[in-house]
């Protein structure tokens, strides 16, 4: 229709112009019972209409959070599904839920490896992502953010862990810790194995320089099986 | 016959009045705020040059941010914001983009400086009229007896010719 694209070449120049636009006439013209369905104008039987609103400049940008703010980060990365629950609680007030904290995780994918490492490089225009496995919940009034994951690989060094940042509702950091995974016969860290890499080499919890300080309060509970997929549920204080 | 591509340098501070600029100017503080304090993490640093210096792997935070900008540069629909061509309209196309953070402050917003530098498709370089370049988009085959639709552009600041290719 003439008057779409008209508008439409509108839209692309940075001209402001205010349009007055008679189509109901042409309308009437091409068909006695054709109404236009654009807003700003109506059209009667008789072609009377109503002028257009000004035209200002577009585009009309919309808020668009971060891509990280997403619940399911798996991002095409093959392994078990695991649901993360995280409870965050407010150690500065007898441990109540804290509300609109802003949670972010991230961990390596089935082979060890993390999204954005190396980051700085040219970026495609066709948005491709390079974060996987990395997501941003705001906690509810529950202190509960929930994420669907894979379970995590691991790589030399370390024991299978997810990292977490808490910040508050401005930004600020409240805590930067890990999470790590129970280990022994039957445990979920036991099913996956390691994936394909296996697990010869793995460094357990108890020998990972990162947990030499302690990892008591770190360790989360995780059920589940192979087939069904696994959940990981975690409590943690900050203090707010 | 020379086929070129073009960069706009965007530059985004506190001083933004335009809707697009705001918005990403709110967000990629804000994501650098989080991600820095990542990398701040039991120093005193605040800064970006500081970070840059005395971090390992502080560089890393300009890919880090940049999904906090994604959002907002693909409302753009391709289009390079701000450079109009003679007839007012903006119109060069850019496939690739890249962020740059030039400075930052954890507690100092005010510090926040970025660019955003686009990187246009190819464009034909027909000729020069004063200071206007005549243009095409170079679609990847030309005959020179086609008739194509032009464009005037004036060289402005923070555009730049950013590769030339002879073709003959």
């Amino acid at each position: 229709m003439e008057r779409k694209n008209f508008l439409k070449s509108l839209m692309i120049g940075t001209v402001s112009s205010s349009v007055l636009i008679d189509a109901c006439k042409k309308d009437a013209a091409a068909s006695a019972t054709s109404t236009t369905a654009t807003s700003g104008t109506t059209t009667t039987a008789n072609g009377s209409c109503s002028v257009i609103q000004t035209e200002t400049e577009g585009p009309f940008p919309t808020k668009s959070p971060a891509l990280y703010v997403r619940s399911d980060i798996t991002d095409g990365r093959s392994g078990y599904k695991l649901t993360i629950k995280i409870i965050v609680n407010n150690s500065n007030n007898s441990c109540a839920a804290l509300e609109n904290a802003l949670v972010d995780i991230w961990h390596c994918d089935a082979e060890g490896n993390y999204s954005e490492y190396g980051g700085g490089g040219m970026q495609n225009t066709n948005y491709t992502n390079v974060h996987f496995l990395r997501g941003r919940q705001t906690t509810d009034v529950n202190g509960l953010v929930t994420f669907t994951s894979i379970f995590p690989g691991w790589y030399s060094g370390r024991a299978t862990h997810i990292h977490v940042h808490i910040y508050n509702a401005a930004g600020n950091s409240l805590k930067i810790t890990q999470i790590a995974f129970p280990e022994g016969t039957g445990t979920a860290l036991a099913l996956v194995n390691g994936y394909s890499k296996g697990m010869s080499g793995y460094t357990p919890n108890a020998a990972d320089n990162v947990f030499s300080d302690g990892y008591a309060l770190e360790i989360a509970s995780v059920s589940g099986n192979i087939k069904d997929g696994f959940e990981l549920n975690i409590s943690m204080s900050v203090p707010a | 016959m020379r086929i070129i591509t073009l960069s706009y340098r965007k530059i985004i501070d506190i001083s933004a009045d335009k809707q697009w600029d705001k918005f990403v100017f709110e967000d990629s503080y804000m994501e650098f705020k989080m991600q820095a304090q990542n990398f701040s993490a039991g120093t005193a640093f605040t800064s970006y040059g500081e970070i840059l210096r005395n971090v390992p792997d502080g560089q890393r935070l300009t890919g880090l941010i940049t999904p906090a900008v994604s959002g907002y540069v693909q409302q753009l629909n391709g289009v390079v914001p701000d450079v109009l061509n003679n007839s007012g309209r903006r119109f060069l196309k850019f496939n690739r983009f890249q962020l740059e953070i030039i400075n930052s402050d954890i507690h100092l917003k005010e510090r926040h400086q970025i660019a955003i530098n686009f990187f246009t498709v190819p464009q034909i370089w027909h000729d020069t009229i004063g200071d206007l370049m005549l243009v095409s988009e170079f679609a990847g085959t030309y005959q020179s007896e086609d008739e194509i639709y032009t464009y005037l552009l004036r060289m402005q600041p923070y555009l730049n010719i950013h590769s030339v290719k002879d073709v003959s």
